[in-house]
């Protein structure tokens, strides 16, 4: 700007044509207006300059203190400084008092920086000093900003709507097919349909992702992660429907309601930030930094999105949103908190203490927001725990470590004698009454059934594995109903409709077994081998089995099978790397409705049947086609090879020496026929 | 049907082949001896004794009179069917990998390995009776320098040979200007075999890339591709049918320490068409090293790694099988 200016000048000292020619620069001054202003010349040196607000943004006022007299001033001071002193380093504090010496009831206090300030304002505004005083802070900023506000208001402009997808069309689909995505090798990401009899291919983007993808608790949305932050992708096409800004993001972690999404990123010092988004809005409801390793959510969510928390040294966080601040304004003390659980169906939540010298490990039930406790166990000799909600939350299973002995050799502790207890925790019933299982052997799974009231057990040494199937019943103790023996198994899989489960060993062999839990039969026994991942559909109907490149090399890909085990569809790429059904949100029939539509199940299958048959027939109709044109295009290549052939057929008997040796029987002339005698049998018989 | 078992090697297989008419066996392993077998009855007619290291390749020639054999000890071996009289012997100077008849069976070729200071090389001599094939000079002598000859076969009548190489390439050399007329690479991995169909129009590669193609023998175009998960030592054509047959599985080395059910030692059938597989058959502890089907499409034979035989003669079913269409 400055040098176009500056050009423009010098046109106009020529035409004035007045100035002495050896001093140029004199010239040019003659007429110069100084309109160039201080910000187009030093612009960059202007931002430096001091300003007002400077020294000011560490500074903030508090209005709501008490109005004490001299002699209680001294007491006051003790009192607001422990306060405030929690938030930074004070520096200057000024208590304007009156002329009788009383404090006016607002105060300033100057901290050394400024985040200490904001954090003041964040978390001590509306802080209750006691019954009448309640503390109004604001930042001495914001004063001018307050002043400064238009006498006439004006009306804030509509913005326009931004239309978004059908998130739910996934759930129209008239045959109820579902859907999963297959990340593949270099971020290669491909959506498909589990359509019958072929899967069909929806949608497929090159790096489309960053690091991880993954869909929403209720498949409405499909995030992806980025090195600037999250995005959430929906609607039939797949489009943006919001970008949310978090540098690095490592992790993202749904409420389960896709209300909120929160996303985890490691900053330079061990540490993670987490900022909570509100995603319909896509603004940040409020950020921690933790010091917590990046594996697993730190911010666990209720089953209704009201609450959420998380364990801090000796404590639980409960935060209640959509304020987002901590419940009551407390944490709870728990000493010794190890680990703790939300109840899937209730505003409950289980936590477990460890064990300290003579005091018993606990396992706690805690009602929020009432934060009673509604149940608490005592436990010995605990060396971990593990909560287990069954999904309705009618049951709640504990498996407890426990141990005969305890070595402590230099601060390494040391347990022999392990056997184990599952803790069942009656949830319906009155006083919620617990029932205990004790399994001598290592424990090596355990399961409950999504919906039912079994629970699965895999247990026994490595080797020689056995699987025990539970049922718990109201007022009775677990009844064990079935025990499989000797089987080479590590995981298990419960359909997500219960009733049916695979037991796989995905180690090694890959070894599958498809069994009914209504009876205990084996439906199927099979393999996928070197198995490393196996995910049921939302709706319990396929089993997708996978092998990854990520943890195996060679035979990779996915295969679908039926709940029956039957094979549908083998995915053998090389680049395969990981698969999720987009899963679905709970279905909105009454049980009732459930109930008729399961009874009249045979009407309906009828149905079905012949809209499969109708898929089968066009589709191998298609097969047919396509096998038509193949073997007449190759039949056209074929037989013009061959007219070749036979006009080379001259040739050839001239260096056969003029044999004909183009069939195996076309030379009669030279061939000797031997006869081959086989002896097929001897027998020696005797005879008397 | 129960397959036959033909015990007579006592290291891997390395390759079979049958006669034209298919009323013999030939075989060589990794043992010093070449066996002939009725394929009939797998009775064992006789060896072919006088090499003294691994035999790589053999072939015999359309009238079952003479049989050649490449190993190892550096020599390429012409003996008498019948008497299994050694009746010629070119010593080279390196491990004889291939070697071929020619249509006329009046020319034979056959390639060297890379070796130290060595080049690949591809020889054709003149192999209608003994004193030609003794003489030392051979016909012609080309010089392959950068990927080693891994297999070998005749083009249409003797003007031109084929091979497969190390790095996938497939060349096609004029036997009268010496040179190599045509070069295309449609495989990632070494060419372990190519077998013609039975009017040598066309003819399937099989390699360590996993696949096997179809190509053209005159311009090496491919037509088809046949897909495995293992690499493929061996592929054969049925004469009879639109059928081919693979044979390979997990490379020896892997072997030991992977179940035989993931090593996929099957035999693996395909229409040739559709490139779809319609059948497998088990049986080898090891991979299939040699495949080949009787040339009356009746049955087929596979030698393993695991140093057996196995002639499997075809079930009803088989021939009753129909794609539909």
């Amino acid at each position: 700007m400055a040098k176009k200016k500056d050009s423009e000048k010098h046109e106009d000292g020529q035409r004035g044509g007045k100035y002495n020619k050896d001093d140029a620069d004199a010239n040019e001054l003659e007429n110069f207006v100084d309109d160039i202003t201080d910000e187009e010349l030093l612009g960059d040196v202007l931002q430096k300059r001091p300003k007002v607000s400077d020294g000011v943004d560490t500074v903030i006022i508090v209005d709501g203190v008490p109005q004490v007299n001299p002699e209680r001033f001294d007491k006051l001071k003790v009192v607001i400084t422990k306060i405030f002193a929690q938030f930074g380093k004070i520096l200057n504090d000024y208590y304007p008092k009156s002329e009788n010496g009383h404090t006016k009831g607002y105060i300033f206090i100057e901290y050394e920086k400024h985040e200490s300030a904001l954090e003041a304002v964040t978390q001590a505004n509306n802080y209750k000093l006691d019954k009448q005083h309640t503390f109004l802070i604001n930042l001495f900023s914001d004063y001018k900003k307050y002043n400064d506000i238009p006498e006439k208001w004006e009306a804030p402009t509509l913005q326009p709507f931004p239309e978004r997808p059908n998130l739910q069309y996934f759930l129209s689909e008239p045959d109820a097919f579902d859907q999963y995505y297959v990340y593949n090798v270099n971020s290669h990401i491909e959506v498909w349909l589990n359509s019958n009899p072929q899967p069909t291919k929806l949608v497929e983007r090159e790096k489309w992702t960053e690091s991880l993808i993954m869909w929403s608790p209720l498949g409405t949305y499909l995030a992806t992660l980025h090195k600037q932050g999250v995005v959430l992708w929906g609607g039939p096409n797949f489009t943006n429907v919001l970008k949310l800004s978090h540098r690095n993001v490592q992790f993202v972690d749904f409420s389960p309601c896709e209300q909120y999404l929160v996303a985890y990123a490691p900053l330079d010092n061990d540490e993670q930030k987490l900022t909570i988004f509100d995603i319909r809005t896509g603004a940040e409801k409020r950020s921690f930094i933790s010091d917590a390793p990046m594996a697993g959510n730190v911010l666990r969510w209720s089953k209704d999105d009201k609450y959420f928390a998380r364990i801090g040294h000796n404590t639980l966080s409960v935060y209640e949103t959509p304020s987002f601040g901590l419940l009551d304004k407390k944490s709870i003390t728990v000493n010794g908190i190890r680990d703790f659980s939300w109840s899937p169906r209730d505003n409950v939540l289980a936590y477990w203490v460890a064990e300290d010298k003579d005091v018993p490990a606990r396992v706690v039930l805690l009602e929020i927001p009432s934060r009673k406790e509604i149940r608490a166990n005592n436990l010995f000799n605990v060396a971990d725990c593990k909560i287990h909600w069954q999904k309705a939350g009618d049951y709640l299973c504990v498996k407890v470590d426990r141990y005969a002995k305890i070595k402590r050799e230099k601060g390494d502790v040391k347990y022999s004698g392990m056997y184990f207890n599952f803790e069942i925790f009656h949830m319906r019933e009155k006083n919620i009454p617990v029932d205990s299982v004790e399994i001598k052997e290592p424990i090596h799974a355990f399961a409950w059934e999504p919906i039912g009231s079994k629970f699965a057990i895999i247990h026994g040494e490595p080797s020689n594995n056995s699987v025990s199937f539970y049922n718990v019943k109201s007022g009775q103790a677990p009844v064990l109903l079935k025990k499989l023996d000797k089987h080479f198994c590590s995981h298990l899989f419960w359909s997500p409709a219960g009733q049916y489960i695979v037991i796989a060993e995905i180690r090694d062999s890959g070894a599958l077994e498809f069994v009914d839990t209504a009876d205990f039969t084996t439906m199927c026994s099979t393999e996928h081998y070197k198995a490393t991942d196996i995910e049921w559909d939302p709706t319990g109907r396929f089993v997708a089995t996978g092998v990854s490149s990520w943890k195996t090399k060679g035979d990779t890909g996915y295969w679908i099978w039926s709940f029956q085990g039957r094979i549908l569809n083998r995915f053998n790429t090389n680049t395969y790397c990981h698969m999720q059904w987009r899963p679905r949100p709970p279905t909105l029939l009454s049980a009732k409705q459930q109930k008729d539509t399961k009874k009249s199940l045979k009407k309906y299958t009828s149905q079905f049947e012949t809209k499969d048959k109708m898929r089968m027939t066009k589709a191998s109709k298609e097969v047919i086609d396509k096998r038509r044109k193949l073997i007449k295009e190759f039949e056209e290549y074929r037989s013009k090879r061959l007219e070749d052939w036979n006009k080379q057929k001259a040739e050839r008997m001239a260096i056969r020496s003029h044999i004909d040796t183009d069939e195996l029987d076309s030379d009669d002339k030279n061939v000797q026929v031997e006869k081959v005698e086989f002896l097929v049998k001897e027998e020696v018989t005797v005879i008397d | 049907m129960k397959p036959l078992m033909l015990q007579g090697h006592e290291r891997a297989i390395t390759q079979i082949k049958y006669n034209r008419e298919g009323d013999l066996l030939f075989s060589s392993a990794k043992d010093v001896t070449p066996n002939v077998w009725y394929s009939l009855n797998g009775e064992r007619l006789g060896t072919y004794n006088g090499h003294t290291g691994a035999v790589w390749c053999i072939d015999v020639d359309w009238k079952t009179t003479k049989f050649l054999s490449g190993a190892a000890d550096n020599t390429l071996r012409l003996w008498d069917v019948a008497t299994g009289v050694e009746i010629g012997n070119i010593s080279s100077n390196s491990a004889v990998r291939t070697c071929s008849f020619s249509y006329s069976a009046d020319l034979a070729s056959y390639s060297t390995d890379q070796a130290m200071k060595q080049d690949c090389e591809i020889f054709i001599v003149d192999a209608r009776n003994d004193e030609s094939f003794k003489s030392s000079a051979p016909i012609l002598r080309m010089t392959v320098p950068d990927s080693k000859v891994t297999s070998l076969i005749w083009g249409t009548l003797d003007h031109t040979i084929i091979t497969g190489h190390e790095d996938g390439a497939i060349t096609q050399w004029d036997l009268r200007t010496g040179k190599s007329i045509e070069s295309v690479k449609d495989h990632q991995g070494s060419i372990n075999d190519m077998q013609k169909n039975r009017q040598g129009t066309m003819f399937v590669t099989a390699s360590k890339d996993k696949t096997s193609k179809l190509f053209d023998v005159d311009d090496l175009s491919v037509h088809k591709v046949y897909v495995t998960e293992r690499p493929v030592n061996s592929a054969s054509l049925s004469p009879k049918y639109d059928h081919v047959v693979l044979g390979g599985g997990q490379d020896a080395m892997d072997v030991t320490t992977t179940a035989a059910q993931a090593g996929k030692f099957d035999a693996r059938f395909f229409h040739v068409i559709f490139e779809e597989e319609f059948a497998r058959v088990k049986g080898h502890f090891g991979p299939i090293n040699s495949l080949a089907f009787h040339p009356d499409g009746e049955s087929f034979s596979t030698g393993g790694e695991d140093g057996f035989i196995r002639v499997q003669s075809f079930d009803p079913t088989y021939k009753e099988f129909r794609f539909d269409y």
